[in-house]
Formats: structure tokens, sequence, C-alpha cells
């Protein structure tokens, strides 16, 4: 079960300045599912989504792709760094003392539940408590450049490189990182490019292109470096309306291949089709979550009903 | 009829005077050459120092002394654009220099003018090179920076191979705007006692006793340094965006 997890965030919050945009939020993305976030704007979707891949780093909290860390160590989300720090020790003697006859587990989950409650744990919790967090970075955090090759990342305003043809935008990242030969690459590209039909556009510059070719190429970029998860973040709210569907059947044909994939979206007909579960978030927090058939025909909170029936 | 003849005659015999007789294009050449090493030099400082400093005003700030220099930057920035750059050479030549001999560091004489002027209009150019090269940069918009990273590739790669080509396309015209600037600049090196182009007239007239053609004719060749440079760009505007217009060979 464990094994399966691509994505884990844990308890993240995202603060811009005095806007709380996330507030504590965890989920799990596992392989081959496809989960859809819905909500109203300003939710915090995107922010979620951006988290994943650090383009947006959490201020607090931990994202793990595939069992290794990409944020730094959280140390409220591990409880043998609490267990380290000073704020423990003074916490545990006065507990003791007010309490003689309770015994050591309970003092212990008692006074773990205390500090992570109030935020008690201070920036210098002296050298114990340095150094494990220390070495739990150590053990686990992985380069976030690393990270990002698999999770491929589609951006609602394409975000395709303007000063570069369509077949080197799709092979740029795999020859610079070394990961394919040019030829390699190149060959790779075209083969999607044949797939979605844009063989005859790959010396064409971005700005040549309508915006459903353009986010069919990055679509297109992002699966030239085999990911391992897909993240899209409203691929189709900068369309116009007719170019929406061009873009989602190919986002379907992305589906069918088994691709696990995350879609931040306010196509809730699509989101219903593709998705094998759906996360409704309102306030930076996941206030529901559920099968499509679920949520779309069942909402269990009053705000998801609110929503869906204004959106639908 | 008559008038207009004697007109050009008489502008002919001035140009003679001024130019051509005493061998006076010789002492043209030398206030050109002085120019034109000046320029070429501090445009050149200017540049380096411009790019350097917009590398440290844009490259992450998560390291302390990346936020120190940071600082430093924008201090020299906000101090070069705020005096006039006849005071800044003032202060290199009466007060660094003299101050440098003195300590007989470097080696450098009295009359080493040019390299102080190259010193002064590089260091100045550098401060409007690096708000040129940094407002270029901000004009590449911030997705496609993400669009890199979000690919895996670092932020020095992604600035190298995106971001700076498009930043150097839109910067160009500013660029070279600067350039032109700073030739016409160096014109008060004279100033200090340094021969360039624009001292040059004050010798010609004295021994010509002409007023007028002197100026004329250093306006002249300051205008056709001008509009050299103008070509200039103009080859590399087009070099740069030629790529956006033959698509789909």
């Amino acid at each position: 079960m464990q094994n399966e997890v691509i994505v884990n965030v844990n308890n993240i919050y995202k603060y811009f300045d005095d806007l709380k945009v996330l507030q504590g939020v965890s989920c799990d993305i596992k392989k081959g599912e496809r989960v859809a976030i819905i909500g109203p704007s300003g939710s915090g979707k995107s922010t979620l989504l951006r988290c994943m891949n650090l383009l947006e780093e959490p201020t607090y909290g931990e994202v793990w792709l595939e069992g290794k860390l990409l944020t730094a160590p959280d140390p409220y989300l591990h409880f043998d760094v609490i267990r380290a720090s000073e704020t423990y020790g003074r916490l545990m003697a006065a507990r003791k003392s007010e309490h003689p006859d309770e015994s050591a587990e309970e003092a212990d989950i008692a006074v773990i539940a205390d500090i992570k409650k109030n935020d008690l744990l201070k920036k210098h919790e002296g050298k114990a408590y340095r150094s494990l967090l220390r070495s739990t970075e150590k053990n686990n955090r992985t380069g976030i450049n690393l990270a990002r090759r698999d999770m491929g990342m589609v951006f609602q305003h394409f975000n395709l490189f303007n000063n570069l043809t369509v077949m080197k935008n799709i092979t740029l990242a795999p020859t610079e990182l070394g990961i394919m030969s040019k030829s390699e690459a190149e060959e790779k590209a075209m083969e999607l490019l044949e797939k979605i039909g844009l063989a005859d556009k790959a010396d064409a510059y971005p700005s040549t292109l309508s915006g459903g070719q353009k986010q069919r190429i990055a679509i297109v970029r992002a699966l030239a470096m085999n990911p391992k998860v897909m993240l899209f973040d409203e691929p189709t709210s900068a369309l116009d309306p007719e170019m929406v569907g061009e873009v989602l059947d190919l986002i379907k044909q992305v589906a069918d291949t088994g691709m696990t994939m995350v879609i931040v979206t306010h196509e809730m007909g699509f989101a219903r089709e593709v998705a094998t579960r759906v996360l409704f978030m309102d306030k930076g927090n996941i206030l529901e979550e559920g099968s499509p058939e679920e949520l779309f025909s069942a909402p269990k909170q009053e705000r998801t009903k609110e929503f869906l029936s204004k959106v639908l | 009829m008559e008038a207009v003849f004697n007109f050009f005659r008489k502008l002919w015999s001035d140009f003679y005077d001024c130019f051509i007789a005493h061998d006076f294009y010789s002492l043209y050449l030398r206030g050109l050459r002085n120019t034109v090493i000046i320029a070429f030099g501090a445009c050149l400082l200017g540049l380096i120092i411009g790019i350097i400093v917009t590398c440290v005003r844009i490259a992450p700030k998560k390291l302390f002394i990346m936020r120190l220099l940071d600082k430093i930057a924008k201090i020299y920035v906000t101090v070069i654009r705020g005096t006039p750059v006849v005071l800044q050479l003032f202060i290199c030549y009466f007060v660094l220099l003299k101050s440098i001999n003195s300590a007989s560091l470097f080696g450098i004489k009295d009359t080493d003018g040019i390299f102080v002027a190259i010193l002064t209009f590089g260091i100045n150019s550098g401060a409007y090179m690096a708000e040129i090269l940094r407002g270029g940069i901000n004009s590449v918009d911030y997705g496609q920076t993400e669009a890199g990273r979000s690919l895996g590739l670092s932020w020095t790669k992604t600035f190298i191979k995106i971001v700076l080509p498009q930043a150097m396309k839109s910067a160009i015209p500013t660029v070279f705007n600067e350039f032109i600037t700073l030739i016409k600049e160096t014109s008060v090196a004279g100033y200090v006692g340094i021969i360039d182009l624009t001292k040059i007239q004050k010798y010609v007239t004295t021994q010509s006793m002409k007023m007028y053609m002197p100026l004329f004719i250093i306006a002249a060749i300051y205008l056709i340094i001008v509009l050299g440079l103008g070509q200039v760009q103009k080859a590399i505007e087009n070099n740069l965006s030629r790529g956006e217009r033959n698509h789909a060979k």
C-alpha cells in the first residue's frame, strides 16, 4: 500500500505574507490515480498543485515523491525530532511534577500534542535536536531538480519557450539533462507530435500557433520526460471555447495510458468523466473528497452543494 | 546665382582652412582616436559591470552573501545614477587619481587621463546598463522560468537557455541607446585635460580663427559614428528576430 503512493502531501501550510492560502492540507496521490481538484477561485487549488513540485515552497509541512522528501523536513511531523528538543525536555519535567502518577507514554503523548497545538518549538532547540533534524534531512531529502524530472507540469498559460521552435521546446530538457541523446529526443518528440497531428509544426515558433496547439505541445513537452505523474494547472482556462475540446481529448488519451495525474480544473464534466477521485477545496482546506459519482451526485458538505449548484 | 556660388566657395575655403590646412585633419584624428578609445573601453567596461550587477540583482537570494551583494549593487546604482557624470569624472581624476598617485600605486602617471576616463565612464555606464539589462530580464514572463524549472532544468540553465535570449532581444535597442549616449557623453572628458574630439575644436579655432566650421566638422564626425553604430544595432536585431520570421520552413 505504502509503495503505491507517488506524491504525499503532509500537512502543508502556505502563507503569502498575511494571506493564508493553504491551511494544513494533506493528501496522497497513488499510482494510476487521476485526481481532480475543484473548488472556488482563491481556494488554494493551484497553490496546492504548485506545492507538489515546489514551484511554491510550502511555509510548513512536507511534500514527498516516492518516499523521497522534497521540502526541508518539518520538525512538527517527526516525533523523534520533537522529543530531542529542549522544549520537550522542559515540558516533560514540568509534566512529571504536575502529574506524578501519569505513565511515561501518556505524558509523552500529551506533551507532543501540546507542542504541536501551540507551536512551541523555537528556532534553537539544542544540539541533539539540530543534529537529528539535519540527519532526517540528509537521509530523506532529494534534489528538487532531480525530482521535477518525474513530475510533468502543464500550465494555464502554456508557457512554451518563445525563443525556441516546437521541436526544441520538446527536446531541450531531455537533451540538456543528459537523459536522451539529441537524435533519440528528436525521434521521441516527432513520434509524440505525430500522435497529436502537429508534426508539420515541428519547426514553427510558438507565436505562430493557436492556443489549443500550444497547450497540446506543452503537454507533449512534459510527456517527453517520461514523468511518473502529470500535474495540470487549469489546462483549458486560457483557451477559446472551441479549442477546449482538443486539449481535453489529449488529456483523456494520456489518462488512458494509465498515467498518474492531478488536475486542477473548472471543467466539471471533464472532471467527472476522467477523474478517479475528486477533491473539493475551499479556503485553503480539502473540505470533501470522494469518487466523482459520490461528490457530484451526493455531496455531503453544505459548501460543496452550494458550489456545485452554482457551476453545474 | 552668384551669391550661392560665393557661399559655397566660402564654405569650401573655410573647410579647407579648418580641416586640411596645417595638417589639422591629423589633429581631428588624434582626438577621434582618444574619443573612440574612451568610448569603446567605457562601453565594454560598462557592459561587463552591468552584466555582473544584473546577475547579482536577479540571482536567488537564499544566501546571506547574495543579499549583501544585492544591497551593495543597489547602492552603486543609486549613487551613480544620482550624480552628474562630470562630477564623477572630477572626483575620479582630481581625488582618486591624485591620491593613488601619492601612494604611488599601479604606477599611474598624472597624464594618464584616458585611463581615468574609461574607468569613470565605464563605471557610470555600468549602473545604467545594469538597470537596462534587469528591465530586459524582467520583461520575460516568469512563466518561462517556471516552465523550465518544472522540467527539472536548474535555475542557471533555465536562465541561460530560455530567459537570457528573450531578454537580450528586448534589451538590445535600449543597450544601443546607452552606447550612443555614452559616446556623446565622453565629450566632457576635455574638462580634465584629455585631448578628445570635442577638445580639438579649441585648438583649431585658435589657430584658424574660424569659429563655426570646426564645430560642424566635429558634430559631423560624432554623427557618423552614431550612424555606424545604428547599422550595427540593425544587423544584430535582424539576426535575433530571424527565428520568428521563417517559421514552418
